[in-house]
């Protein structure tokens, strides 16, 4: 099993020599060329920008900007710009308004059907129209440098740009590689390399039942241990696919939700942030019951702010109404702002962090234990109405409260003088980063979609496992085979060598 | 074939001891040096290539001997044989004539890597490869030793490059020429023996050792690069001594299955076959290996021995505290010995006898003939191409355990593919390659000429990519066509027959594919199926054959007019519609690496002063290897993708360069392009 990245370089190989000279060999000229499979990527450079470009090359092409640019009865006409809604295929969602392109194969970069998005430059929106690329049938993510390999592979490329082409897939893999070692090194990159391990091990021993077990002495709980490894790691896997909503978080907004007690400051705080009266503020104990939601943008990420009612139990069956809806959100929250009014703390550090914990406890779910650890990640602590407090007190508090364990990040804030709304507003936004994950470093996007579909792979290959585990154990190892081959491509390949290794070191082999 | 008649054995001599005299001045296409698995294979295969070929061997009487186990076949091993067999060569054939005891290892694990394994009678076996040698038109077999072989000196204008002329024999003034020689020398390649604290020159016991021109030749003439290994054999044990009541029994299986795809049935019935005995080792063998460890050269020495043959003071050392596997196996119809599998040791006798009385079913066992270990010279095999000849001189083929590798199947898959070369390069032919991706005898051969060897290599099915569709069951259509089309290694008779096989097959198949039904027919007509709604419409026979407990037969009975004829297939028919799905899924990866393959790189490039832009680091890499395909190139360590594409330009401008003055010739044929060229794999 090769890297990914020979294989464009010689399917490229293939077809120059088959389109530029005599065949070499006979059978070349009828081997089958079509590569079915249809890419995409973003072609324009990462980060910020005004317009973005996203480019696809191969037969899909069309099937995508038909559906993606509500082009269902006819393509346009080729290389004309026309300005379009882009929708989602499937949900029909509006992802941006921009331009979009159509180059019908062979006159294109890469002599295939391609076309190309122009659409906004922000992170949300590239990675909003690349996700849904990868939702078309027949689309995936591009590898690196593959629309200049298919562009040499259609004889679009001179001979002299061979060499820019080995220089560019030379820089394309020492940045992959570098690329891959930055995630490689995270937590991320440690649990990938625990579950290749594990794979590694698993295909071991199943290969060691294959080839030794009528002579020698492979114990009957070999395949036992497989069966529950590999349940283990579906499990895993299946819980980290699900898991991952980044993506989705960019998409549709990370759902962020102002919770606390009633006329703790939720809706001024919501106003502050939206920077318009959104929603109505009075001194009156419970005057928002609804929730109230509004779309913002934080430092290019989209969040959907909502402001629930105080969490109070009240008589009032249209209050308790609003607290119902209020729980059932925070429930539901990527992030939740817990509104504190600092003037009921006590100026007892001591006193005022028991305070807050108890409080934390009863905006929490219900069903989350508290004695469990507290998911500080998904929670920012808002002590708001600062500027009632004497500066000293301020001080005092702001930093005792950072050496109590186990609390979320605290802001102290007050959204009527505005005071530390700067600093609260750059812990929102590195909260909301670490939730979408930060398209800016490298192309995660692009990484992050490519090691999901190969995830995606390893997954169903295991279900191969299962499937054929009493049948054809032959066909089961295949399963193991391909969930490592998959994996391979994330954390480096696996020869047969490294598994025969595994073997000789776990098995008394002695034929 | 079974039906043919042996010759007696002491004619057979006769003529081939007066054939020697007269021709041992003759000009041969081949030599094979050698009369083991791989020369034999070799030998043969050349002959029936087309070449006048000469097999020279220390004793014709030891032609075809089994010097260590008595057996052939097993999981991957099993599969070589069925491709040897296909291939036409000898060994499936002779296994099925003097196999005693047949078993398909694997059964339950699916029929990809299903191993067929026989034991074998010693004798017959012998017998049998002697006397298809004799009856083999165009081979000539030699007693003798071969003193020197004979090589040019370099050709000034491509240095390095030799070639080879002949051999001149021990006691012979004369040379023999030819313009391919095999040399198939085994463990005689300055092989010495080890027992206890004695070692002495030979490469088998019994045998005279190989002399010391042919290593000196090839090291210091022809400078290849050799390493050492070490093998053992285990103590041949007295039948009558061992109480068989203490150990399990192993019966063969109810109904044998040959090896060859020519035979229906084993010479041997299986009710006349003989069983096998399982029984374990205890804490007082392992005591015995530790006590006697500084009695024993052989494992002190720190030779790479292998790790799936290892001896038992190896198994013990490296896991010590378990009870190890010992097979007691029969070494023939009448012989009163056994073969103990998995007590390979090279102590003193004394203490052999003492390690082996610490298993119960052997307290009282008497020992035969020792065991004891071998340590060998092999030729690094990244010094030959995929046709087996070594790069550096025409003409000079290797194959068995002089590449490094071990055991009998593999031994004797190297010795065809290099008889078929040797004979195709002495007749002007140009060599042929066999893939990876279409049989294990391709995996086997990139493995040893592209990776090399550390350890004996011996052949796993895991070390196969496309193992679901390199199975025994279908070696024929993935071998047998090839080898008679483009190939030239196969009778027609054995063609006729493939080709018969193929086109019923395809047939059945395309009737199974015709039978698309509804759900609710399926189940009239086969209530017993566990039909599920939410499957395709209209499932086709092909489906259907592939649940777990639906048989063709079973299909047969419920749509006799249209199956019926294919009964004789029903087991393939079945493998078939289980394995097609996966096989699919392959083929685009499959054909990948055949165009890859198919890239050939100039032997003669100099890589060093090449003017494209490589790293030094790749440079020395290719310059090392060599590789003879870009295929092969991308495979090696440190080769990067960029390199690749250098290559690739670079090949290309060569390329079509010198493919034009063939475009002129029109003597050759346009499919006989001196290039590797692939086939597409049986559907």
């Amino acid at each position: 099993m090769l890297p990914s990245v020979y294989h464009g370089v010689w399917r490229a190989a293939v077809h120059t020599l088959r389109t530029r000279g005599t065949p070499p060999c006979r059978l070349l000229s009828t081997a089958p060329l079509a590569d079915a499979e249809t890419i995409f990527a973003l072609s324009s450079g990462h980060g910020r920008c005004g317009v973005a470009v996203v480019r696809t090359s191969g037969p899909a092409s069309a099937t995508a900007l038909k559906h993606m640019a509500g082009l269902t009865r006819n393509l346009p006409p080729p290389r004309t710009a026309l300005l379009r809604s882009i929708t989602h295929p499937q949900s029909k969602e509006v992802l941006d308004r921009g331009l979009v392109l159509w180059f019908p194969a062979p006159h294109s970069f890469t002599g295939e059907d391609c076309v190309e998005f122009h659409i906004h430059g922000g992170p949300a929106v590239i990675t909003a129209v690349l996700q849904a690329l990868g939702s078309v049938a027949g689309m995936r993510p591009a590898d690196a440098g593959e629309f200049t390999r298919r562009a040499f592979q259609a004889g679009k490329l001179g001979l002299t740009e061979v060499e820019g082409l080995g220089d560019l897939i030379h820089a394309e893999t020492e940045a992959q590689r570098r690329q891959a070692l930055r995630q490689m090194s995270g937590e991320l990159g440690r649990l990938y390399q625990d579950w290749s391990h594990r794979l590694k091990r698993c295909l071991a021993h199943v290969e060691a039942f294959i080839d030794f077990s009528e002579d020698e002495l492979i114990e009957d709980g070999v395949l036992n241990q497989v069966d529950s490894s590999v349940c283990d790691l579906q499990a895993e896997m299946e819980r980290h696919l699900k898991d991952e909503r980044r993506g989705e978080r960019l998409r549709s907004g990370v759902q962020v939700v102002i919770a606390g007690a009633t006329n703790a400051g939720k809706s001024s705080l919501l106003n502050t942030l939206c920077q318009r009266p959104a929603a109505i503020v009075s001194p009156i104990a419970g005057t928002t019951r609804d929730v109230v939601e509004t779309a913002l943008d934080i430092g290019g990420f989209p969040i959907l702010l909502s402001d629930t009612a105080g969490l109070r139990d009240s008589p009032d069956l249209v209050e308790r109404e609003g607290v119902r809806r209020a729980r059932e959100r925070v429930e539901q929250a990527d992030l939740t702002l817990v509104v504190v009014d600092c003037a009921h703390l006590s100026s007892d550090a001591q006193q005022a962090a028991a305070f807050i914990q108890g409080h934390l406890t009863s905006v929490l779910p219900t069903q989350e234990q508290p004695e469990s650890v507290f998911p500080t990640d998904r929670f920012l602590l808002v002590l708001n109405k600062s500027d009632l407090l004497p500066e000293e007190q301020k001080q005092k508090l702001d930093r005792e409260l950072r050496c109590v364990s186990g609390l979320p990040p605290v802001c102290l804030i007050s959204c009527h003088t505005n005071e530390g709304l700067q600093d609260f507003l750059t812990v929102l936004h590195s909260s909301v980063k670490t939730l979408c994950g930060d398209p800016l470093s490298g192309a995660p996007t692009l990484t992050q979609a490519r090691h999901r579909a190969h995830l995606q792979q390893c997954f169903a290959a295991l279900a191969q496992y299962q499937r054929y585990r009493d049948m054809d154990m032959a066909l089961a190892a295949e399963g193991v085979r391909l969930a490592l081959t998959s994996l391979g491509r994330i954390t480096g390949r696996v020869g047969a060598e490294e598994i025969l290794d595994i073997i000789f070191k776990d098995f008394c082999i002695g034929k | 074939m079974l039906t043919k008649k042996l010759p007696p054995l002491q004619s057979f001599l006769v003529q081939v001891s007066r054939r020697a005299s007269h021709v041992a001045r003759q000009q041969y296409d081949v030599i094979v040096v050698g009369g083991g698995h791989a020369g034999t294979e070799a030998a043969a295969a050349a002959a029936r290539v087309g070449a006048q070929t000469l097999l020279v061997s220390q004793k014709i009487h030891t032609i075809g001997a089994l010097s260590c186990n008595p057996s052939l076949g097993g999981v991957g091993k099993g599969q070589l044989v069925k491709e040897i067999d296909a291939l036409d060569g000898v060994c499936g054939r002779a296994g099925d004539w003097a196999g005693i005891h047949f078993s398909i290892l694997n059964r339950s694990k699916g029929p990809a890597v299903w191993g067929p394994r026989a034991q074998l009678d010693r004798q017959r076996y012998r017998e049998f490869i002697q006397s298809e040698l004799l009856s083999t038109p165009r081979l000539t077999v030699l007693e003798g030793s071969v003193e020197e072989l004979l090589v040019t000196e370099p050709n000034p204008e491509e240095p390095g490059q030799h070639r080879v002329t002949g051999i001149r024999l021990a006691n012979e003034s004369h040379p023999i020429s030819a313009s391919s020689v095999i040399l198939t020398t085994g463990t005689f390649l300055s092989g010495s023996l080890f027992m206890g604290q004695t070692t002495s020159p030979g490469g088998r016991i019994g045998d005279a050792p190989s002399s010391a021109g042919l290593s000196h030749t090839l090291r210091e003439r022809l400078g290849l690069r050799t390493g050492r290994l070490r093998t053992g054999t285990p103590p041949r044990i007295v039948k009558d001594s061992v109480d068989l009541s203490l150990a399990q029994l192993h019966p063969p299986d109810s109904h044998s299955t040959p090896f060859s795809f020519l035979n229906t049935h084993t010479r041997c019935k299986p009710e006349e076959q003989l069983p096998c005995y399982l029984t374990y080792t205890t804490p007082g063998v392992e005591r015995v290996v530790k006590e006697s460890l500084h009695l024993n050269c052989h494992i002190q020495q720190d030779t790479k021995g292998p790790r799936y043959c290892p001896s038992i003071e190896s198994r013990v050392l490296r896991f010590p505290g378990r009870s190890h596997r010992v097979w007691l196996e029969p070494e023939g119809m009448t012989s009163d010995l056994l073969y103990p599998q998995g007590l390979s040791m090279t102590m003193p006798p004394d203490v052999q006898l003492r390690l082996i009385r610490e298993i119960p079913a052997m307290h009282r066992a008497e020992i035969h003939t020792p065991g004891y270990g071998v340590q060998y010279d092999f030729v690094c095999p990244t010094q030959l191409s995929p046709a087996l000849q070594v790069k550096s001189t025409q003409g000079l083929f290797l194959a068995g355990q002089i590449n490094g590798t071990t055991g009998y199947e593999e031994a004797a898959a190297q010795g065809l593919w290099a008889g078929v070369n040797a004979a195709r390069w002495a007749l002007s032919m140009p060599a042929v390659a066999l893939s990876r991706t279409e049989s294990y005898i391709g995996v086997l051969i990139d493995d040893l000429v592209s990776r090399g060897v550390t350890e004996p290599y011996r052949m796993f099915t895991s070390r196969a990519e496309f193992r679901t569709t390199l199975r025994p069951d279908n070696a024929d259509l993935r071998l047998t066509l090839k080898g008679f089309e483009e190939v030239g290694c196969v009778s027609s008779f054995r063609y006729q027959k493939a080709v018969r096989v193929r086109d019923s097959l395809q047939d059945a198949l395309a009737a199974l594919q015709s039978l698309a039904l509804s759900p609710s027919i399926w189940r009239k007509k086969m209530p017993d199926i566990p039909m599920s709604e939410t499957k395709n419409n209209v499932p086709t026979g092909m489906d259907i054959l592939q649940y777990n407990d639906v048989s063709f037969e079973t299909m047969a009975s419920a749509f006799p007019e249209c199956l019926s004829p294919y009964m004789e297939f029903s087991q393939r028919l079945k493998i078939e519609a289980v394995y097609r799905p996966h096989s699919e899924q392959q083929r685009k990866e499959i054909e990948r690496i055949q165009r890859e393959e198919n890239m050939s790189l100039p032997q003669d490039i100099d890589y060093l002063s090449l003017p494209v832009s490589l790293s030094q680091e790749v440079r020395e890499i290719l310059d090392r290897v060599r590789p003879s395909t870009l295929g092969a190139a991308t495979r090696l360590q440190g080769i990067t993708p960029a390199a690749v594409v250098h290559l690739l330009n670079y090949v290309r401008h060569t390329g079509q360069k010198e493919r034009r003055p063939h475009r002129y010739r029109t003597d050759q044929r346009e499919d006989e392009e001196p290039r590797a060229r692939n086939t597409s794999l049986p559907r």
